[in-house]
């Protein structure tokens, strides 16, 4: 199943490639849906207590004690099937607009979608390294070659640059971090990079500090966090808007996800250690990217820089290591990616309307599109995690986490709840309501982009009413990777 | 029927009539969608009663019933069921809530039918109600909050509601955001009280208090003054009250149910819920009640010089809300509730009434520029009248006997205490005095250009629609309650709303008449009876007392008044003149919005313009940039070795591995 | 024989080439150097094989012909096209690749 769910998307992708212009959308869609398909089944046969389920394990590097092995558990099922569903959003709207050679763009995204199962599937380090520099691959070429340049001299595949060293730079250390894990942790016997295997025997507590670092920094530029989103702003601008929605719905939560199952269970004194670090890096996130987000007029970078600040709660609760900061923290990376899709689609759709991306030129579009107002205005709550919607469990979990953890923290944090609503309001209002600027026409979303943005906003307001259904999954999961940092500091530790 | 069945009944009714009038917003006729939505929360209400009925059948003691429908969310160790808890005290808010809304989506029946967003209007205003009884209902802290910033987006949605003025657009963002503030003051409690007592449940929390907690401790006091953030952003108690004004750029019906007869108590309601923990924490409690105070003072105050209708109306209300607090603080709950059905109804009648003038006065809510409506509009003169004796405590009516009851229970505690009577009495004063500066402004004197129209034609005048605070001309596309104005005079469903409040409020006051009937406080005393003040309960004689004084007071403050607007029109302009400014500051509302603006919003919006501007550019870019300067730089430095000349690398070549063969001869040797 | 003396020429043959390299600019002077300096490996190769007494370092000094002439062709080849362009045949002047 686990092997079936990761290759579909690619083996469309690449059947796509022989089929004509016209059809490589449609067949792109079906491979999408199909996946989605998949990921379902796998959700339907998920066992909350089960462990790891459909599970692959082939030696694929014996000399190497690399395997290729792959497994589902709580801490992914719904990141597959969040993926799933927000590629199939992202594949339909593209395919209902034209595309300069469609075939190739459609199997990039399809790359894109096999190399994110991938991460979050693998359960060996050096797999999960290898699926989290493949999805580099495809988004180059999506933001390089499909995306707009700026009229201020920015080319598109200059930004892409500047976002591709970024990533690099974190993958190339966190590559060097997972050899150099399995080298020490082998220790002249036979090496394996199982994450399990890894995890039974942590490493010594000296050499986990340097690690720590080279992992979190790959995932800290994924995010992006403070002071490492400086690729944000340009890849943001450049990106074409389906691809930005995948991009800023999925691939962020890889590296949330990266801690969770990589970080946690193979370092867990460095965590322990570094927990406050982590912690400042991710309330400067949430205050610094609430603070861009409302001053920002580009809608893009809005979105983004929220987006900044919304991984910076993931953060927070996954480093408040406690059970019910990790489970909000699960749950928001679902949530966050189910509000950020259909907010750049709606973007995407408002930006044609008005011919800008900017604020300023915007407004009043609510009056002829009640429908769009309305989805907008749902997805604009969620955003802001408002009380009754999913994300405010998840935030609620976070900072419940955070608050019995250190309790200054989430007093700070809360301050980006304000924030939030702050700019998620500030954004729905500049564009929906107030006067309608000369020569803007509003107009009703057509049922292509409803079929497209209808499902996502039923899916946010559907955990809405019932969060548990992904709270019940993933918990036990949460409780046993949080377990590998409960009792730490190690005595070494302790006695320094 | 059980109590809960009813009451998932009473929740069930107004979301479903939000989502019907949503949905069907084409397919609707307007007046369809219009009667939908009142005829939901006429439902809900009868519902309620069912509840009533249902509970009145159990004994007092076992009048509370918790129910769920499905687990929330679980999981590391929090809990949390999609839970009601129906007792006495929510059962009496949703009887208010329910009725009072009834008739308010009756009036809104008629005053609304010319404009453009009629669907609409009814979906958010039935959102609105569905909200405030999830509120009211909720069994748990997480769902109490989830009512609670339901509320504020019902709130929000219905203050920019003509969203094309940016002064609505902007009134609803601050009342957002501030109530955002208090929502985090709740959260924050909540985790406290989890951290302390594990569990977010009404019944577990309330029963685990008093054993955990020692009194005055600081856990429960913090937990207290948390609360206490959500409770004055709500009711718009100091300092987060600014908003409460602002939010009168919504329709007036939404004035009248969410700014003056619901939403606006709900912190009321929240300090009577958490009662048990107000208990284990005294200090906190006074705190709140000094602040209910003071803001009964200072709205009291500015109501005596705003010169627009609503929002006198408004500060009004603030100043009302703040007697609730006071009340429901110093342990006097009944009372508080009590007063929080008075005006419940006599506020949400003066709010009508205003609703009519203005729709006569073409959107004008000037008082300035008011007068003779007396005779134009007899039935809404009236009705402003009932509603304006009331809300001075005028002897009889309903706001007599609810305010004085607190200041009884206060004088009977004794103490300090006796200073909330005091100042509670001087606040009676000043609501005599403005409640009755709008009305001989408004009704006697001669008719008004808008008036003499009314009298002489019969129909309303029209004006060009201008936005009243800013002047400017307003988008009628949706910026502007559409073509028609409607009046109370020339629409039967407001008119029967108006009359059944008037009538309300003129005699609802009668259900609880000290040493007469005490129908309120024995229906509440199931959920206060294990309060520590339970036992003060000022005699009937010296609430009888009170009640002589508090009669005095307002008739002296309505003479006052007279005295001041009638009889010498020209002493208010003389003392204006003397107190140049005393006035001046309450004109500017004591600089309450100012202070916020300097301290908290600029701050904020310049931390943001900094980050965008320079901190982006030069650090965060910076850091890059420097980066690749170093990079570059090193690279230069490696760059003056590849001359091109081959010759040159075959030396190195050699030269290099002469020099490893000599290290290793060296070295074996 | 002792070894020392294939030692002896092997350097000597290995220093000349070397040396050529260092100061003679033609490239077809530069190719002749190295083919000497191969040799001259492959002599101690040979060399040290007969002293140990087994093939390997034979097999070694085959793989570097087969190398060598490999080399040349490529190298001569290049000459031919230096040439044909009539660019100098000179390695000095030849330097497109200055960093």
């Amino acid at each position: 199943m686990s092997n079936s769910l990761l290759w579909t998307p690619l083996a469309f992708g690449v059947v796509g490639l022989f089929l004509p212009r016209r059809a490589a959308g449609w067949w792109a869609t079906a491979g999408a849906a199909a996946t989605l398909g998949l990921a379902i089944a796998i959700l339907a046969g998920f066992d909350s207590g089960g462990g790891l389920q459909h599970n692959v394990d082939v030696e694929w590097i014996p000399g190497l004690g690399v395997d290729y092995s792959l497994g589902v558990d709580g801490l992914n099922v719904f990141l597959l099937l969040l993926t799933a569903l927000l590629w199939l959003g992202g594949t339909a709207f593209a395919a209902f607009r034209e595309q300069e050679r469609p075939q190739l763009f459609f199997l990039m995204m399809l790359l894109a979608e096999t190399a994110t199962l991938g991460a979050f599937l693998a359960q060996d380090l050096l797999l999960f390294v290898l699926f989290f520099d493949l999805m580099l691959v495809p988004f180059y070429f999506l933001f390089g070659a499909w995306g707009t340049d700026r009229p201020d001299g920015v080319t598109a595949s200059a930004a892409t640059l500047k976002m591709i060293v970024y990533t690099l730079v974190g993958s190339l250390l966190m590559l060097v971090g997972a050899i150099a894990t399995g080298i020490i942790a082998a220790d002249g016997g036979d090496l394996t990079f199982s994450i399990a295997e890894l995890a039974r025997q942590p490493l010594d507590e000296g050499s986990q500090r340097w690690i720590f670092w080279f992992f979190a920094v790959a995932f800290l530029v994924k995010m992006p966090a403070f002071l490492l989103h400086g690729w944000l702003a340009d890849a943001y601008r450049a990106a074409p808007l389906p691809v930005l929605a995948v991009f800023s719905g999925v691939l962020a939560k890889v590296g949330a996800y990266g801690f969770l199952r990589v970080v946690l269970p193979l370092f867990p004194d460095a965590t322990v250690e570094f927990q406050e670090v982590m912690l400042v890096i991710a309330l400067a996130s949430i205050l610094y990217g609430s603070a861009m987000a409302f001053t920002q007029t580009n809608v893009r970078l809005v979105a983004g820089y929220s987006s900044v600040a919304q991984l910076g709660f993931i953060t927070a609760g996954i480093f408040a290591l406690r059970a019910d900061g990790a489970d909000g923290a699960v749950l928001q990376m679902v949530n966050h990616g189910l509000v950020v899709a259909p907010l750049f689609i709606i973007i995407a759709v408002l930006v044609e309307r008005s011919g800008s991306e900017d604020l300023r030129e915007m407004g009043g579009l609510a009056m002829r599109a009640p429908v769009l107002a309305a989805l907008f205005l749902i997805v604009t709550l969620a955003t802001l995690a408002m009380p009754g919607s999913a994300n405010f469990v998840g935030e609620f979990f976070i900072l419940n986490g955070l608050f019995q953890a250190k309790i200054v923290y989430a007093f700070v944090a809360s301050i980006g709840v304000v924030m939030a609503a702050f700019y998620a309001l500030r954004l729905y209002q500049r564009t929906m309501h107030n006067r309608t600027p000369e020569g803007l026409v509003s107009r009703e979303i057509g049922w292509r982009d409803g079929v497209v943005l209808v499902p996502l906003v039923a899916c946010i307001v559907a955990l809405a009413l019932y969060p548990n259904l992904i709270l019940e999954r993933t918990d036990r999961s949460v409780e046993a990777t949080i377990a590998a940092v409960e009792g730490r500091p190690s005595e070494e530790l302790a006695r320094r | 029927m059980s109590a809960t069945a009813w009451a998932w009944l009473v929740l069930l009714f107004p979301l479903l009539g939000s989502i019907v009038t949503a949905v069907g917003y084409r397919a609707l006729p307007a007046r369809a969608a219009g009667a939908i939505g009142t005829a939901a929360i006429a439902l809900s209400f009868a519902c309620g009663v069912g509840a009533l009925v249902s509970l009145l059948g159990d004994e007092p003691e076992a009048r509370h019933h918790a129910s769920s429908l499905w687990t929330y969310a679980s999981g590391g160790g929090l809990h949390v069921d999609l839970g009601i808890l129906v007792d006495p005290l929510s059962v009496f808010m949703v009887l208010v809530v329910t009725g009072v809304s009834t008739l308010i989506h009756l009036y809104s029946f008629g005053y609304m039918r010319s404009d453009q967003g009629y669907h609409r209007f009814f979906s958010y205003l039935n959102f609105f109600v569905f909200s405030m009884l999830l509120l009211v209902l909720a069994g748990n802290f997480v769902l109490l909050i989830v009512g609670w910033a339901f509320v504020g987006f019902a709130s929000y949605a219905l203050i920019s509601f003509w969203y094309r003025r940016e002064t609505a657009t902007g009134a609803g963002m601050k009342a957002f955001v501030i109530n955002v503030v208090g929502d985090v003051g709740l959260v924050l409690a909540a985790f406290l009280i989890f951290r302390e007592l594990g569990s977010f449940d009404f019944e577990q929390v309330f029963h685990a208090a008093p054993e955990h907690f020692t009194t005055n401790e600081w856990t429960v006091t913090a937990i207290c003054l948390l609360l206490l953030v959500g409770a004055f952003a709500k009711s718009a108690q100091l300092p987060f009250h600014t908003w409460l004004a602002d939010a009168m750029e919504g329709p007036t019906p939404v004035s009248a149910l969410i700014h003056a007869a619901t939403m606006v108590t709900a912190g009321v309601y929240l300090i009577a819920r958490t009662h048990p923990l107000f208990g284990m924490a005294p200090t906190a409690a006074d705190i709140a009640a000094f602040v209910g105070l003071a803001t009964l003072l200072v709205a009291g105050t500015i109501a005596l010089v705003v010169t627009d209708l609503k929002r006198a109306i408004a500060y009004s209300t603030m100043s009302q809300i703040g007697y609730m607090v006071v009340g429901v603080s110093i342990g006097a709950f009944s009372a508080g509730m009590f007063h929080f059905m008075t005006h419940s109804f006599f506020k949400a009648l003066l709010f009508m009434a205003a609703g009519s003038i203005i729709a006569a006065m073409a959107n004008d809510q000037n008082i300035d520029r008011m007068s003779g409506f007396g005779k134009a509009m007899r039935f809404t003169s009236a009705m402003l009248l009932v509603g304006g004796l009331a809300l001075a405590a005028f002897p009889g009516t309903s706001g007599f006997f609810s305010k004085d009851e607190i200041l009884a229970f206060a004088s009977e505690r004794g103490g300090m205490y006796v200073i909330f009577t005091v100042l509670g009495y001087a606040g009676a004063l000043l609501t005599a005095v403005y409640t009755f500066r709008l009305i001989f402004r408004i009704l006697p004197g001669r008719p008004n250009r808008e008036a003499q129209e009314l009298i002489e034609t019969g129909h309303v005048a029209h004006g060009e629609p201008v936005n009243p605070v800013t002047g400017e001309r307003e988008d009628t596309d949706v910026g502007f309650p559409g073509p028609e104005h409607h009046i109370a005079e020339h629409s039967l469903p407001m008119k029967v709303a108006m009359g059944v409040l008037g009538i309300l409020a003129l005699v609802g006051g009668l259900i609880q008449v000290p040493g007469v009937s005490h129908a309120i406080t024995s229906f509440l005393d199931p959920v206060f009876h294990d309060s520590p003040l339970a036992q003060v309960h000022p005699s009937a004689g010296s609430e009888w007392a009170g009640l002589a004084i508090g009669a005095v007071i307002s008739l002296a403050g309505i003479g006052l008044a007279y005295l001041l607007y009638v009889a010498r029109p020209e002493t208010p302009a003389r003392l204006i003149e003397r107190l140049r400014p005393v006035h001046t500051l309450l004109v500017n509302k004591w600089y309450f919005d100012e202070a916020i603006d300097a301290l908290i919003v600029r701050p904020a919006l310049a931390t943001g313009r900094f980050a965008n501007r320079t901190f982006e550019r030069f650090v965060v870019d910076g850091l890059v940039n420097g980066t690749a300067e170093t990079v570059r730089g090193a690279g230069g430095v490696v760059r003056l070795v590849q001359s091109g000349f081959v010759r040159s690398y075959a030396l190195l070549l050699i030269a290099g591995f002469a020099g490893l063969a000599l290290y290793f001869l060296v070295v074996s040797s | 024989m002792s070894i020392e003396w294939y030692i002896v020429l092997s350097s000597l043959l290995f220093a000349t080439g070397a040396m050529g390299i260092l100061i003679r600019r033609s490239p077809v002077v530069i190719l002749l150097c190295l083919e000497l300096m191969l040799n001259a490996g492959n002599l101690a190769l040979i060399a040290f094989s007969r002293m140990v007494g087994n093939q390997e370092g034979q097999v070694f000094a085959l793989v570097v012909m087969v190398v060598a002439a490999c080399e040349v062709v490529v190298g001569l080849g290049l000459i031919v096209a230096i040439f044909r362009r009539r660019l100098p045949l000179d390695v000095d002047e030849l330097r497109e690749l200055r960093g």
